[in-house]
């Protein structure tokens, strides 16, 4: 047979290594600043884009596609050309995908900051940008396949098996959320409401976890894991059972984000089970990894990089366990909406993510550069400074998160509600400093290794192109017994769509019923569209990002029914496009804030939340005070919501704006009858009274008014003690 | 696709305590959910009987590794397990008495007049303890096979050592607990299960699947059906609107039981003055904590009206006060806090309220409402002449 020779493509691998680096940098630094705002509201600068609500997107977006995804696909396109013994199947198309890549993360961090959101959690980018990342993700996609079908290697590794299955499942997910319709050249309403939007939303948010998180982080393992330390993959038949059960499973948990909420019951307990059965597929994968280092357990002692595998590996197993406890119900009652999952997705993103990145970078650029790395003691200590931040930055997450759990649900004897909600906050702000210096020796030790790999490089020389040589593939002539499946693994496109078939059952399963079964979203009579003013203001709650902090979903226990109002009924949110149940509670549910402070509390508490509450960790927004509401696009959201089904009486797009006026005036005359209000504008810059029914603090007034308030019964007259 | 376990063996072993444990589980939470209405006296009430389930299914987890590593070491050393038909024996008295054990339990919560031992009816005890002591037996039979196991296998290995006679052999593997526990083959013994696979250097072994790994699996999709079903299709799981419903009767139970048994059944009509000094402070702390926001942290106005003055916009009595923070005026922006605060507590408040009465703190907002007599007392301020400069009318629009 004779051999063929060709290149390895190592420059794509070297760009896409330093977009690694450079991203990792920045959304982490990104992520330090957010978590100092948490005891030090100032540090948002009183500026929109610094806000908390602007940033932590830019943070999630950053460390998720810009930090991980650029790492995935450094080691994809390293190892995919090794697995297959092939070059990358067109060098253009890498390109494009790269500079692609980068784009569509320049064009988020740039969008985020301007206040352009979808306010989807992890899909928070707009409709051009979406039809963007689909483009790149469909030539990544030709790509990587083109790679695979010219390949050299009859058989594919287990690690393309991962890679084959992300890109499909990411394909799909992404492609399914953003429905959404255009009203402007960069903002658009989600096209389904409510419960629906919710369900979607976090089948693909968690699933956006297990696709782009873990899957082809996963694919990485397989590959770096064995290559680093030497030894042969522990189990074959752990490989097949372990990667179809995972993302068969997987797909089906997305509802455990939603437990108590308003979304059906039967789709609750089937993320549930699911999630729990989710247990033993993760683990296959960390046991597949920890126990392919059998023998080799002398190297992790020497060697940083597997050093940086092991604890990324038991990071995974230890939230791929705790995620389905999580995910109990009974435990959920408990973590959900506290710190405790801010805790739980650090373990994942700072220890599975981030140290197999890390690893990942000490084992490439030696070899790129074919050279040792520049210090192997500095990338030790590394790995400890990084060790510790994660534990530095998690204990403290999970205290706050029982801390808040407990102090939410805590009756006096006498039968109240024993804690104001500021003061669970108050008393968790030395978590949140104590989780920022956790934070701060984690970025550290990020800059050591950029350190440690740049003086690498500068030692080093860069081999562009790598000489391999390999047999040509032949026909298949099969070798005797041969095991069911290693036919789907020379079968690429057999694997892809297997794959999908896979993946798409659970989705259709929760999803279709969701739509279609009319029961399982009781209609309310007395729920109406919002009001031309409303509906302004309510762009306004998702541009400043205000679900971030605050949740929207009265669960049905005692605690949030007194602190907050009767439990959410899934008929209450048909109209809201997109839904703003949120994921966190930094502050006090909203769902039933509509008539429960005056208009002028809002006016000063937006302007100063600590004139209002000396404790408050809220930031200021003092830029509503100063922008007039956009009254030239309001026509177009009405045309847009009645596209979406929403029953506004035909032609109301024209007189929309005289409603808004009305209503605007009516809460301007309030606020300016108001001493308090009067007293504020006589001494700070930026309250033009005069003005204000054009301002959109106005608007986001009338918002927060309304929340909640269509199934508020009539005040209730007690009359039993008489 | 070989054979990588037994499945059979541990099938046998393992089938009879999952089908027992959820016959007890099944019946005993099924009168859980009924025991809101009825008294609640089932075994899950009783701190003994929980303690004791408790032990049940620890001791059903030692056993369930304690027989994976039997069936596994039996496998590893090729050779029948001979005295298996012991076990089955032993599983089989125990399958014959789950069903018997769910319906005693069913029987045992009317025969209540009965003996009762511990709080649990003396059927329940001893089925309990019987439970207990049959688990234990069968931990220590187990026990004794991996003994039998453990010593065979060392005088097995030393024999392959000397027939071999080769520098390997000297080091031939004993197995740790962990070892045997994954079912790990000595790495010397790789290439036996070397695939051959070569991926860019990278082989592939064909290590079988560990067992407690795969039979978690299982237990997690037996655990998932067994929810789903009793919650979704045949409903004897408690919704979470069930849930909500119970635990606010429950409450609403126990609140009733502790204000009638802390004489604190204060409402706007029974409602007093009070004037010592620890409900005037405990009143302050909470009107600080809470009411400042609005009223200013000496009750001088801020959003809402000042409350040191004789101007009440909902009148100024101690009944007044006391009705107004109870049950609020929404439509004025004073919130109800009866969820917030105790009827002790608001009396406090509405006390504390009160003694502010004339006390010219600094900042004090105008005038709102009427002017409010005490009976027979006259105003503090001089100007009772003075008309109220706010229209009552004017502010309630």
């Amino acid at each position: 047979m004779q051999l063929e020779k060709f290149h390895y493509d190592n420059k794509i691998v070297k760009y896409f290594g330093y977009a690694t680096a450079i991203w990792g940098l920045v959304g982490m630094t990104v992520g330090l600043w957010v978590a100092i705002q948490f005891y030090l509201p100032a540090v948002s600068l009183n500026f929109p884009g610094t806000t908390f609500g602007r940033l932590r997107p830019i943070h999630t977006n950053a460390v998720i596609f810009a930090f991980v995804g650029n790492c995935m696909f450094t080691g994809i396109y390293y190892s995919l050309q090794r697995l297959t013994k092939a070059r990358m199947f067109n060098d253009k198309l890498s390109w494009i995908h790269f500079w692609g890549w980068q784009l569509i993360i320049v064009l988020a961090a740039v969008t985020l900051f301007f206040g352009f959101t979808t306010g989807k959690e992890y899909a928070e980018l707009e409709w051009p940008i979406d039809i963007l990342i689909t483009l790149i993700w469909v030539v990544f996609g030709i790509n990587m396949f083109g790679t695979i079908l010219k390949r050299r290697e009859k058989h594919l590794y287990v690690a393309i098996w991962f890679y084959i299955a992300t890109w499909i499942t990411v394909a799909m997910l992404h492609i399914v959320n953003s429905f959404e319709l255009p009203f402007s050249w960069m903002k658009s309403y989600s096209w389904y409401a409510g419960v629906q939007d919710a369900l979607v939303q976090w089948w693909y948010g968690h699933n956006a976890v297990a696709f782009f998180l873990t899957t082809p982080i996963l694919g990485l393992m397989y590959y770096f894991m064995p290559k680093a330390a030497n030894r042969p993959v522990y189990s074959y038949r752990l490989s097949i059972i372990h990667f179809w059960a995972l993302i068969f499973i997987y797909i089906w948990a997305g509802p455990h984000h939603l437990l108590y909420t308003a979304l059906p019951d039967w789709a609750q307990s089937l993320g549930m089970v699911f999630s729990v059965m989710l247990i033993a597929p993760s683990w296959g994968g960390m046991l597949n990894g920890l126990f392919t280092l059998r023998g080799a357990w002398d190297k992790v002692r020497e060697e940083p990089v597997l050093k940086f595998f092991v604890v990324a590996v038991t990071c995974y197993g230890m939230s791929t366990f705790e995620g389905p406890m999580m995910s109990i119900k009974s435990v959920n009652a408990i973590a959900h909406f506290t710190d405790w999952i801010i805790g739980h997705v650090h373990i994942g993103g700072l220890g599975w993510n981030g140290f197999m990145a890390f690893g990942m970078l000490y084992y490439l650029v030696p070899k790129l550069w074919n050279t040792e790395l520049h210090s192997k003691k500095l990338a030790t200590n590394h790995f400890w400074l990084g060790t510790i931040g994660i534990i530095i930055y998690a204990i403290p997450m999970y205290w706050a998160g029982f801390a808040q759990a407990d102090m939410w649900k805590t009756f006096t004897e006498e039968g109240q509600l024993k804690f104001t909600f500021l003061e669970t906050v108050t008393n968790i702000v030395p978590m949140y400093i104590t989780r920022s210096i956790g934070g701060l020796l984690y970025l550290t030790g990020a800059f050591m290794m950029v350190y440690n790999l740049v003086k690498t490089i500068n030692k080093g020389s860069f081999i562009g192109d790598e000489e391999a040589e390999a047999a040509p593939l032949e026909k298949h002539a099969s070798h005797g017994k041969e095991f069911w499946h290693s036919v789907i693994e020379r079968k690429p496109v057999l694997m892809l769509v297997l794959s999908l078939v896979v993946v798409a059952i659970g989705g259709l399963i929760e999803i279709v019923p969701t739509f279609l079964v009319k029961s399982n979203i009781p209609t309310i009579a007395s729920v109406k569209p919002y009001t031309p003013l409303e509906l302004q203001g309510r762009d306004i709650y998702v541009r400043e990002g205000c679900y971030v902090c605050h949740s929207q979903m009265v669960r049905p226990f005692r605690d949030e029914v007194v602190r907050y109002g009767e439990y959410s009924k899934a008929g209450e949110f048909v109209y809201d496009h997109p839904f703003q149940w949120g994921s966190k509670r930094t502050g006090p549910d909203l769902a039933r804030e509509g008539g429960k402070n005056p208009d002028a509390w809002h006016f000063m508490h937006m302007w100063d939340p600590r004139q209002v509450q000396e404790k408050s960790i809220m930031p200021r927004y003092p830029w509503l005070f100063k922008n007039d509401i956009n009254t030239a696009i309001t026509p177009a959201k009405i045309r847009a919501m009645q596209t979406l089904g929403v029953p506004y009486a035909k032609g109301y797009d024209q007189i929309a704006n005289d409603d808004l006026q009305k209503q605007a005036k009516m809460i301007a005359e309030t606020l300016r009858k108001d001493d308090k209000v009067k007293q504020l504008a006589a001494v700070s810059e930026g309250v033009d009274l005069q003005n204000i029914e054009n301002k959109e603090i106005v608007a986001l007034i009338s918002y927060l008014q309304r929340i909640g308030k269509d199934i508020k019964s009539a005040p209730k007259t007690e009359t039993e003690n008489k | 696709m070989k054979r990588y376990f037994s499945p059979t063996v541990l099938l046998k072993v393992f089938l009879p305590f999952v089908m027992l444990f959820t016959a007890l589980a099944a019946t005993a939470q099924d009168k859980a959910a009924t025991a809101a209405d009825t008294a609640p006296k089932t075994v899950w009430t009783n701190p003994v009987a929980i303690t004791m389930l408790v032990i049940i299914v620890i001791l059903l987890i030692v056993i369930a590794v304690l027989a994976s590593v039997v069936t596994g070491t039996a496998k590893w050393q090729n050779m029948q397990l001979k005295n298996s038909g012991a076990i089955k024996t032993v599983i089989g008295v125990l399958f014959l008495l789950s069903p018997a054990l769910a319906s005693a339990q069913d029987a045992a919560a009317p025969a209540a007049e009965t003996s009762s031992i511990a709080g649990l009816t003396s059927t329940t005890f001893y089925l309990l303890v019987s439970v207990i002591a049959i688990e234990l037996l069968v931990v220590l039979l187990l026990g004794l096979f991996v003994m039998k196991f453990l010593s065979k296998q060392s005088i097995h290995t030393a024999s392959v050592a000397a027939g071999t006679a080769g520098a390997a052999a000297t080091t031939a593997p004993t197995l740790s607990w962990w070892e045997r526990f994954n079912g790990f083959r000595p790495v010397e013994q790789e290439s036996n299960i070397d695939l051959g696979h070569d991926y860019d250097g990278i082989r592939e072994l064909d290590n079988k699947l560990p067992g407690w790994w795969l039979w978690g699996f299982y237990l997690t999709i037996f655990v998932g059906i067994i929810y789903f079903y009793r919650y979704e299709i045949s409903h004897t799981g408690l919704s979470s609107k069930q849930q909500y419903e119970l635990a606010v009767k429950e409450a609403e139970e126990a609140q009733k039981a502790y204000l009638e048994k802390a004489g604190n059944k204060v409402d706007e009509n029974t409602v007093t003055l009070l004037t010592d000094a620890a409900s005037i402070s405990a009143g302050k702390a909470n009107f600080e904590k809470t009411c400042a926001t609005c009223h200013g942290v000496n009750a001088q106005g801020n959003i809402g009206p000042n409350l040191t003055d004789d101007y009440w916009i909902h009148s100024g009595g101690i009944k007044d006060v006391f009705k107004t923070i109870k049950y609020g005026w929404p439509d004025k922006g004073m919130q109800s806090w009866k969820d917030q605060y105790s009827p002790m507590q608001i009396q406090q408040l509405a006390s504390y309220i009160k003694s502010l009465r004339g006390s010219n703190p600094a900042g004090a907002k105008e005038k709102q409402g009427e002017l409010y007599k005490e009976d027979g007392v006259a105003p503090t301020t001089a100007d009772t002449s003075a008309t109220v400069t706010k229209d009552t009318t004017a502010v309630k629009k």
